[in-house]
């Protein structure tokens, strides 16, 4: 069960022949798998292809219907090894996950995958979590695409192109037998636009009607030497001439004609919309695609198809190439192809446009205004263009210095979450052991790198915490702390870091966030959760499996016990038992839980029950404002209100009324010896004739011994 | 090359606001308008509270009249090139014009002034807040139009979630080509909470037509109340602002301890003449002579008025509730009630056998229950012996060095006077934090104040330093701002000295 319920998008996952298809670009790929006949679906969720796996996990029913077989794979090179289904056999499927870092754990399966090829169609949905909204390293998945003799396509963000290439893709591979990669950067999956849809196909062979005998044993189908050798000619000397020549013939790159024929432009198909948009901006183009410069989509990125560069350069002086990131892999091809076809068309591409970095709208039309005084082509006025972009761009730096230097609004952990008190107490236990080496991972826990907390020496993958501090523990006196959340655990973490470390016999300390989903992407089920997409509980645990691998020095600590949790830390940093020590921080991800929650406390409130809420809150007059809890919280409830004293300045602290009452603000009160500020109120709805009679019984006593007056 | 351009709306919010949700609804209408449209976000780990956006291209021109033809749309806003920028949240409508989405050419910008403010800003030890009214200013300068209004407080009163405020703002801009029934309708089909979110709507729809004043919030300040007439009546020849200082911290130092505390006050006050000294002096010894003792603490936990503020903050009408106090004193805080010199002679063996700063006494107090009540209650009483308790001794010795400093300061200049009264703000909190405000402000008398006054750095040089000391030391009071600052003012201020 994810964060959110898909149940109106699993409706539009039925649409049939003519029907028009409204929503996301990411619930559009789901939709053309479905037309493409796939036989299974596989992946591993991350922004922002989440949705992909979360409506087909809401999609159940239907997708048994069709026949398809969906996977909630456990890590990135689970999904990509089954697309080993394809070698053998003419099932077409498809995987997702987030890329670049998605890409790099199953990059083992891929070169296994492409190295024999495939006989039903594969297609790995790629998210390409470049730019704004990026939470992963900047690095393009193109390289993989390049080194394994996958072909890419990355489409024009427009739906029904879109669509077109995820059905298309299918065809590609077969026709080539390789893997075909398709890439969406995040706004591309997240657009929404309409398109006329399909049927759905059901896969001739899949569960439905099941394939009769296993594939008979074929060397060729390995990964394995001699064959390796053979794969590799194979790889250059056929599939990827048949790739473009179906890509030629199957017109998967588009041409726009435009009247000022000596220059062009080569786009990414990913970033054609925002090229179109600056040139309508310099009035070059209108806003139907319309544009006086020709342009060459590559909605197949790699390969290149040199017939069609050719083509498209032949009588040109200028030409553009518009590829984000780096390196410039479609500007060296070119300029390549170009060189052993001997035409002597210049290539402006970084250069005109930065190296590095997003190409946002202001970067491209910067980029073309560049690119167009150093063509000078004939028939436009390139000074009228140049001035144009600054008036369009210019008023940028005094923006800047009215509004003054804006700190950035990172992510944060939510409201009442269970990881919070962990970083308190990690914070507290500093303070009497002295700073500690934080081994950091991929997860909601990551959010402590930030302010209040500041804390983590490195970050290498998800997963990997522990394993990244196996060459620190022996080098440093104090042990590191390794942080991992469940969902890093199971993804990579037991083996890479736990197993590894034990089999070394290291030393170390190690902290296992336990939340009970994968919550950074949506609160997706893994093996230890309570549920699952079945219903019942997978039946995998955390603190069993650490047994069974041997971790000896264990605790399992609920992590709202601020106190507790920092003894228990201190007791593990400073124990002369050697080896790995384990603390498991238990307590369930707040967002599912307040949505459990709330529906209780709705149904039991409307039935007369009692119910008991629970806020916490800070005594605006006993607070001097020197925000000491913040600095161990950074809760979004715990803020700050202008002082009720006239004769401070400062602002106080104050709890709004968002809070879920989870307790921190008491625990963090007593651990660190705050103040005496703070108050936990619990109001009884419901309450029973005893509950009232009690209270009015106290409050008549206090009334008699209560102050008439006590100012301020 | 001319045509009809997009209409671009950018929505700037905050993870959790439901600014999804807002961008489908625009989406639904523009759609059932025979629009064109398109939205893009970048959602991503950004929903957890971080700072995010929408962006929605609606082309003008209904789809019957394009003849098959389909608009181009961006996915992301171009700088300049926005036409409706709607934010949840002042510091990120500042944020919009910082990415030069706001033009004087075409943007209006509709913005919330609430705040929600970002740990950075929360975490000082003193003020962090960015400044609300450069923001707004920012705003009215940059815009071609703008409305800003408070979009939280609306959104309250209304019972609905900001997004819905934040759509009837936009329906009533009168900027998208949409009326204001298809936004009303898009509500509708969604089907979710429609009531709250038509009840936001039509708070949105009405604070853009009204056009509401930008009134950015400040807390209702609580004075204390009037005391002794002749007290006060010695205030009547001082200047202002002194004046309503003064008087307030007399009244404030009456309730504290009495008539002849509040007269201590005034005459500590005498050494000062220039009205701006006298000003600040007078705020901050009336502060730091309402010092917070477990008495003043007990005061304040039992104070009927104090329980009418929750009652009202968590909503409880009839509803029986229960108040639990978390106090956590070590040997120090119960000590603080006792004689100096019974005091002294527990401090010091407590010293000895290392309890100072490792033993404290946990505690959860029911303030509703009368047992818990009446140990608040007990301790409040201890109120007259107050002048007799350790601390008061401790607290008099440290203002009194704290005044003699800023009366030397005064007759050097009014502003170096003013810059060591106001170092008094380093020196707040309990326990550890306490501790180590009063060593900041040590470290600053110690390595600038003193010097200055002696005349080991020079007057202009000194004013800045103490400043940057103070400043850098309140931004990070557990770190090592502080030492930091010092070093590099030393640094700077001991060349001149050299060449002297």
């Amino acid at each position: 069960m994810a964060e959110r319920s898909f149940a109106k998008e699993v409706e539009a996952l039925k649409l049939g022949d003519g029907e028009t298809f409204r929503g996301e670009g990411i619930l559009a790929v789901t939709k053309a798998l479905l037309q493409s006949g796939v036989a299974y679906v596989g992946g591993y969720q991350g922004a922002p292809v989440s949705h992909l796996l979360d409506v087909l996990v809401d999609a159940q029913d239907m997708m048994a219907g069709l026949g398809v077989h969906l996977e909630t794979c456990t890590n990135e090179a689970s999904a990509a090894a089954m697309l080993g289904a394809s070698i053998n056999y003419p099932l077409r499927g498809a995987v997702t996950w987030k890329s670049i870092v998605g890409t790099n754990v199953a990059a083992d399966a891929l070169s296994n995958l492409s190295s024999p090829g495939v006989i039903g169609g594969a297609m790995i949905i790629i998210g390409e979590d470049y730019g704004e909204g990026a939470s992963v390293i900047q690095e393009r998945s193109y390289a993989y695409a390049l080194k394994s003799s996958m072909w890419l396509l990355d489409p024009r963000p427009d739906l029904p192109a879109i669509v077109r290439m995820v059905e298309k893709g299918f065809e590609l591979s077969e026709a080539s037998h390789a893997p075909v990669m398709l890439e969406l950067r995040v706004r591309a999956c997240h657009v929404t636009g309409e398109f006329i849809a399909k049927k759905n196909r059901a896969s001739a062979r899949s569960g439905l009607n099941r394939i009769d005998t296993p594939a008979r044993f074929d060397y060729a189908r390995l990964a394995h030497p001699p064959l390796t050798f053979t794969h590799e000619k194979l790889k250059i000397d056929e599939r990827l001439p048949a790739a473009q020549n179906f890509a030629r013939e199957h017109r998967l790159n588009e041409f726009f004609d435009g009247d000022l024929k000596e220059t062009g432009i080569v786009v990414l198909g990913g970033l054609y919309n925002t090229v179109l948009r600056a040139l309508a901006r310099l009035g070059l183009a209108d806003n139907f695609g319309n544009a006086r410069i020709p342009i060459y989509c590559l909605n197949l990125a790699y390969p290149l198809i040199p017939d069609e560069l050719k083509q498209f350069c032949l009588g040109k002086r200028d030409v553009l190439i518009v590829e984000e990131g780096f390196p410039d892999y479609v500007e060296q091809a070119v300029a390549a192809e170009l060189r052993r076809a001997d035409i002597q068309t210049r290539i402006h591409g970084k250069g005109a446009l930065p190296k590095a970095g997003e190409y946002t709208g202001e970067v491209v039309l910067r980029g073309l205004a560049n690119f167009l005084n150093a063509a000078q082509p004939a028939g436009i006025d390139v000074g009228e263009i140049a001035a144009k972009a600054v008036r369009l761009l210019g008023h940028k730096g005094a923006a800047i210095a009215a509004v003054g230097d804006i700190p950035p609004r990172p992510p944060n952990f939510c409201t009442g979450c269970p990881e919070r008190p962990v970083f308190a107490a990690l914070k507290l236990a500093q303070r009497e052991i002295g700073p500690a080496h934080i081994s950091a991972d991929i997860g909601c826990h990551s959010f402590a790198t930030f302010a209040p907390f500041s804390m983590g020496n490195s970050i290498l993958g998800y997963g990997m915490s522990l394993a990244s501090a196996a060459a620190v523990a022996p080098n440093l006196k104090a042990r590191p702390i390794s942080v991992m959340g469940d969902g890093g655990f199971w993804h990579n973490g037991l083996i890479t870091g736990v197993a590894s470390n034990l089999f070394n016999k290291n030393d170390g300390v190690l902290i296992v966030m336990q939340n009970g989903y994968t919550s950074a992407t949506g609160q997706q089920y893994m093996p230890s959760s309570k549920a699952s997409r079945q219903g019942t509980a997978p039946g995998m645990d955390v603190e069993s499996t650490l047994r069974a691998f041997g971790v000896k020095w264990l605790r399992t600590v609920r992590s709202y016990s601020v106190a507790k949790m920092a003894a228990t830390l201190k007791e593990a940093m400073r124990t002369p038992v050697q080896g790995l020590k384990v603390i498991i921080a238990d307590g369930e991800c707040q967002l599912a839980r307040q949505r459990r929650v709330r529906a209780e406390d709705a149904v039991k409130l409307k039935a007369g029950e009692r119910v008991v809420g629970t806020k916490f809150g800070v005594d605006d007059e006993i607070c001097t404002g020197d925000h000491s809890c913040i600095r161990l919280s950074g809760c979004p409830s715990l803020t700050v209100k202008p002082s009720p004293d006239p004769l401070r300045t400062d602002p106080v602290a104050a709890v709004i009324e968002s809070c879920v009452g989870c307790g921190l603000c008491g625990e963090v009160a007593h651990a660190a010896v705050l103040c005496p500020s703070f108050y936990r109120a619990e109001v009884i709805q419901n309450a029973s004739r005893w509950d009232r009679l009690l209270h009015r019984a106290r409050q008549r006593v206090i009334g008699w011994l209560a102050p008439k007056e006590v100012a301020a | 090359m001319t045509d009809t351009r997009p209409i671009t709306l950018l929505i700037a919010a905050l993870g959790g606001e439901g600014g999804g949700v807002l961008t489908d609804w625009i989406v639904s209408a523009a759609h059932s308008s025979g629009l064109p449209v398109q939205s893009t976000s970048i959602p991503g780990v950004a929903q957890r509270t971080g700072a995010t956006t929408y962006y929605v291209e609606i082309y003008p021109v209904p789809r019957s009249e394009l003849g098959g033809r389909r608009p181009v749309l961006a996915l992301s806003p171009g700088v300049g090139d926005v036409d409706l920028v709607v934010a949840s949240e002042l510091l990120e409508a500042g944020r919009a014009i910082a990415n030069g989405f706001v033009t004087a050419e075409r943007t209006l910008l509709i913005a919330s002034v609430s705040r929600v403010y970002l740990t950075v800003e929360k975490m000082q030890m003193g003020d962090g807040r960015y400044d609300a009214e450069r923001l707004a200013k920012a705003a009215a300068q940059n815009a071609k139009e703008h409305l800003l209004f408070d979009m939280e407080a609306a959104a309250k009163q209304a019972g609905a979630i900001v997004n819905s405020v934040m759509l009837g703002a936009i329906a009533a801009s009168g900027r998208l080509p949409i009326p204001a029934e298809a936004f009303e309708t898009a509500i509708r089909e969604d089907g979710k909470a429609v009531e709250s979110n038509l009840r936001g709507f039509r708070a949105g729809m009405a604070a853009a037509r009204d056009k509401l004043p930008a009134i950015i919030r400040h807390s209702d300040k609580r004075p204390a109340k009037p005391t002794l007439r002749d007290l006060e009546a010695e205030t009547a020849a001082l200047p202002e602002p002194a004046r309503s200082i003064v008087v307030e911290g007399v009244r404030r130092l009456v309730a504290y301890q009495d008539a002849a505390y509040a007269r201590l006050y005034l005459d500590r006050l005498k050494l000062f003449i220039d009205a701006r000294v006298l000003a600040e002096t007078a705020r901050h010894l009336a502060v730091r002579m309402s010092f917070e003792d477990v008495i003043r603490v007990a005061e304040a936990k039992i104070d009927p008025a104090r329980f009418r503020r929750i009652e009202g903050e968590i909503g409880a009408k009839d509803q029986p509730y229960v108040v639990t106090e978390f106090l956590k004193p070590g040997i120090e805080e119960l000590c603080q009630v006792l004689p100096p010199r019974l005091a002294r002679a527990i401090l010091a063996y407590s010293e000895k056998r290392g309890w100072l700063g490792t033993v404290y006494f946990g505690m959860e107090l029911t303030t509703t229950t009368v047992w818990g009540y009446l140990r608040f209650w007990a301790l409040a009483k201890l109120h007259r012996f107050r002048p007799k308790s350790w601390r008061y001794h401790e607290e008099q010795i440290a203002i009194e060095a704290w005044l003699a400093r800023v009366a030397a300061a005064a007759k050097l200049s009014p502003e170096l006077a003013r810059e060591v009264a106001e170092c008094a703000r380093l020196i707040k909190g309990y326990g550890d934090t306490w501790k180590r405000g009063a060593a900041n402000y040590a470290t600053i008398e110690a390595r600038l104040i003193a010097p200055v006054l002696e005349g080991r750095i020079g007057l202009c040089a000194g004013i800045d330093a103490i400043a940057s000391a103070r400043t850098a030391a309140l931004l990070d009071p557990e770190g090592e701002g502080l030492g930091k600052a010092l070093a590099a003012i030393e640094a700077q201020v001991s060349l001149p000295l050299a060449a002297e």
